[in-house]
């Protein structure tokens, strides 16, 4: 055995260009499947995160009817022992409570029909964040007016202005991102522009009576900061809702469906306006992993804790099945992209296998000729192609670690409208590799088995192998 | 031969569509004497209570209200106490509503007449827009039958052609001594069964004889059900039709 292994080894580096474009061949595949899942992985994982995270929490705490029937009628009893006991569970981040229904919201002549978010403005920080939402800038008539009878500003800027006129912002960098400015034109100007359009907004304070309005609706209803706006609708068990709001915020919303339509109050007003004291309709839990196993164990403990019968736990891919398909869907066509890389892959190495047998045929033959046994031929070619196959696969992990690690702490920042669109959802705009887990160790086995796959032709081919042909070729 | 073939067909025509002629006038009598009954005189006061019961909870709404003729009328909630003071007015085929905690006064308006009124079983529309149960059906008797232990005429009501009727037919159940609507079962176009009206606890108040307990039971949704109770009701009292104002709707008490 030591022999046929060391008789392996100097044939491999007899024919060192050889070798070489045959580890090739296997250190690419490697390479290249680990990084394609890799990035596929990673993208799934920000998305998931995005979502999720931000939108319906991993696990949710809702009445039972509630996904069928989103009513106020099916909330349920909440109070703070239930939010710190499922707080206390291992990997929970945090835990946050919502009471939503809709309503007609009028001011003066107008009237919308609006959904009602309640929160609880500090928990809330830690969920969607409203208060990293309100709009600080705007750009209004006036502004542009102003800046055009003044002399110290060159046009491109006060055409900007004009070009965004009635937008606004909730951050400088959106403000500057989004006008256009260039870097010369932000480091003389954006001061300025930052102080003429800045507008004074306000959170809500814990038992806060006031609402935020989302920016396209408040310029529908033409409320501003300060007005009051009236709700009306249905409560809890059919009663009539009906209640004057003063406008504490206003709130920019990225997608404008949900812009034109979001009030967000606290749950107490929410409570005492929909006659529906003590009650939320659900609470929204994120943890640290995301796996099923996690997302199980932790929607088990938290069924264990809550005492009423009609009160469950479910998890994002039973509130979002739609959703959950999707991604599966996706990660299905990633998967058979990767199979059809691996079959390119293979045929690789397969090729170069054959193109061996057929430079070494005439050695096999005189080996065979001068004694030596066809079995231990067979040995000791299968140990090359061992070494061949671990030589690619060890080099293609190695090679590949770097790169992942890179782009998993710098990921790929994506541009134009995608990116912009991701960062006004609060989203980060990024593309990156994920982590290291078994899906790179299994890249790296399932090119191990096609390596042995390739090795039965030598194989096969030895042991047909006619001595006498074999000399003659 | 050919003649009195004819003649006997004329004559059996005759036979067997004129007892039907006579019991249909007699149907539509008794519809007409019911509806008089139940409708009341001119103008009249009453004091409810509507309990609306549903699979899960149930909850009770008392209220007040004031009727001049079938076209205004005014109704006060005096309880639960945070639906307290909001009124509804109905002139004609418009109904408003005043809500004292936003200082508002509403017309509601089409898109809202199929929804509860203050989350009960009735409809909005069924408060506005009384049909009339005698000018907008064809009556049939259907026969007699016995509810509560009391004889009625059980009458079937098909809805005429050009009547703006969101029923298809009804049946009602008119008892013979009283001429009360003890029961009522009305179906849509399709014939299908959507609710079931019942009176009962049938009482004396301000000398006359009406069910004060009003049963409202939804066809499609089981353990749906609303119960209006009359607690005290007046007729003709002194009200005129500058009283159903929208200046009243805030004052009224």
């Amino acid at each position: 055995m030591r022999d046929n292994f060391k008789i392996a080894w100097r044939n491999l580096w007899r024919n060192r260009r050889r070798t070489i474009i045959t580890s090739a061949s296997v250190f690419f595949a490697v390479f290249f499947a680990v990084i394609m899942r890799s990035y596929q992985l990673g993208t799934y994982d920000q998305v998931i995160t995005n979502l999720i995270e931000s939108f319906s929490g991993y696990i949710q705490v809702q009445h039972i009817e509630y996904q069928d029937n989103p009513l106020i009628d099916n909330s349920f009893e909440y109070d703070e022992v239930l939010s710190e006991k499922i707080s206390d569970i291992d990997r929970v981040t945090s835990v946050t409570p919502h009471l939503e229904s809709f309503a007609l919201a009028s001011s003066g002549p107008q009237t919308r029909g609006v959904a009602i978010v309640a929160i609880d403005p500090e928990k809330e920080r830690n969920f969607t964040d409203p208060e990293s939402k309100l709009v600080r800038y705007r750009i209004n008539k006036e502004i542009t007016e102003k800046y055009d009878r003044r002399d110290d500003i060159p046009e491109s800027v006060k055409e900007k202005l004009k070009k965004n006129l009635d937008r606004s912002y909730s951050s400088r960098a959106r403000l500057e991102l989004e006008m256009g400015l260039t870097r010369e034109e932000s480091r003389l100007y954006l001061d300025d522009i930052m102080r003429s359009t800045a507008i004074t907004n306000g959170y809500l304070s814990e038992h806060d009576d006031g609402v935020l309005v989302s920016d396209r609706l408040a310029g529908y209803l033409k409320a501003g900061i300060g007005d009051t706006v009236i709700l009306i609708g249905q409560g809890y068990h059919g009663s009539s809702a009906a209640g004057i709001f003063p406008v504490r915020g206003i709130i920019k919303i990225p997608s404008p469906d949900i812009d034109n339509r979001l009030i967000i109050m606290t749950i107490p007003a929410a409570q005492k306006f929909f006659g529906s004291e003590g009650r939320i309709t659900s609470l929204a839990i994120n943890l640290t992993g995301k796996s099923k196993r996690i997302l199980k164990n932790a929607k088990d403990q938290i069924n264990s804790i809550i005492e009423d019968g009609n009160t469950v736990a479910k998890t994002w891919s039973e509130l979002n099945p739609v959703l959950y398909q999707q991604i599966q869907g996706d990660n299905q066509s990633g998967a058979a992209m990767l199979g059809m890389l691996y079959f390119i892959i293979f045929f690789g190495i397969f090729g170069t296998v054959l193109m061996m047998i057929a430079e070494r045929k005439r050695e096999f033959g005189v080996m065979i000729a001068i004694g030596m046994q066809k079995k231990k031929l067979k040995g000791i070619i299968t140990i090359e192609m061992a070494l061949l196959g671990a030589i690619g696969v060890i080099s293609g992990m190695i090679a590949s670690a770097p790169v992942i690690l890179y782009f998993y702490y710098f990921p790929v920042v994506l541009a134009g409208d995608l990116g912009k669109m991701m960062e006004d959802y609060g989203w980060d705009a990024v593309m990156p590799t994920a982590w290291f887990g078994p899906y790179f160790y299994w890249q790296a086995v399932i090119v191990a088995i096609m390596v042995s796959v390739a090795t039965l032709y030598p194989r096969r081919k030895i042991g047909k192998l006619k001595e006498i042909e074999a000399l003659r070729s | 031969m050919k003649k009195s073939i004819l003649t006997v067909q004329i004559s059996a025509l005759f036979f067997l569509s004129g007892p039907a002629v006579a019991q249909q006038l007699s149907a539509i009598e008794i519809v007409r004497k019911a509806d008089e009954k139940f409708k009341g005189e001119k103008s009249g006061y009453s004091v409810m209570a509507m309990t609306i019961i549903r699979p899960s909870w149930q909850r009770t709404v008392e209220f007040r209200s004031w009727t001049l003729g079938d076209d205004y009328a005014l109704t006060l909630i005096t309880a639960p106490a945070r639906e307290k003071g909001q009124t509804f007015l109905k002139r004609e085929n418009e109904m408003w509503n005043w809500n004292p905690s936003i200082n508002r006064l509403i017309k509601l308006p089409p898109s809202m007449m199929s929804q509860g009124w203050m989350g009960s079983d009735y409809t909005n529309d069924d408060i506005l827009r009384e049909s009339s149960v005698v000018n907008d059906y064809h009556h049939e008797m259907a026969g007699e039958e016995i509810i509560d232990g009391k004889m009625c005429y059980k009458i079937r009501m098909v809805v005429k052609e050009d009547a703006k009727v969101i029923w298809g037919h009804q049946v009602r159940w008119i008892d013979k001594n009283d001429y009360l609507f003890l029961k009522a079962e009305l179906y849509d176009e399709d014939g299908s069964l959507v609710r079931t009206e019942s009176g009962s606890e049938i009482r004396t108040m301000d000398g006359r004889t009406i069910p004060t307990r009003i049963e409202l039971v939804p066809a499609e949704e089981p353990g749906n059900k609303t119960v209006v109770v009359i607690k005290e009701i007046k007729f003709n009292i002194p009200v005129q039709e500058n009283f159903f104002s929208q200046q009243n709707m805030k004052t009224v008490k």
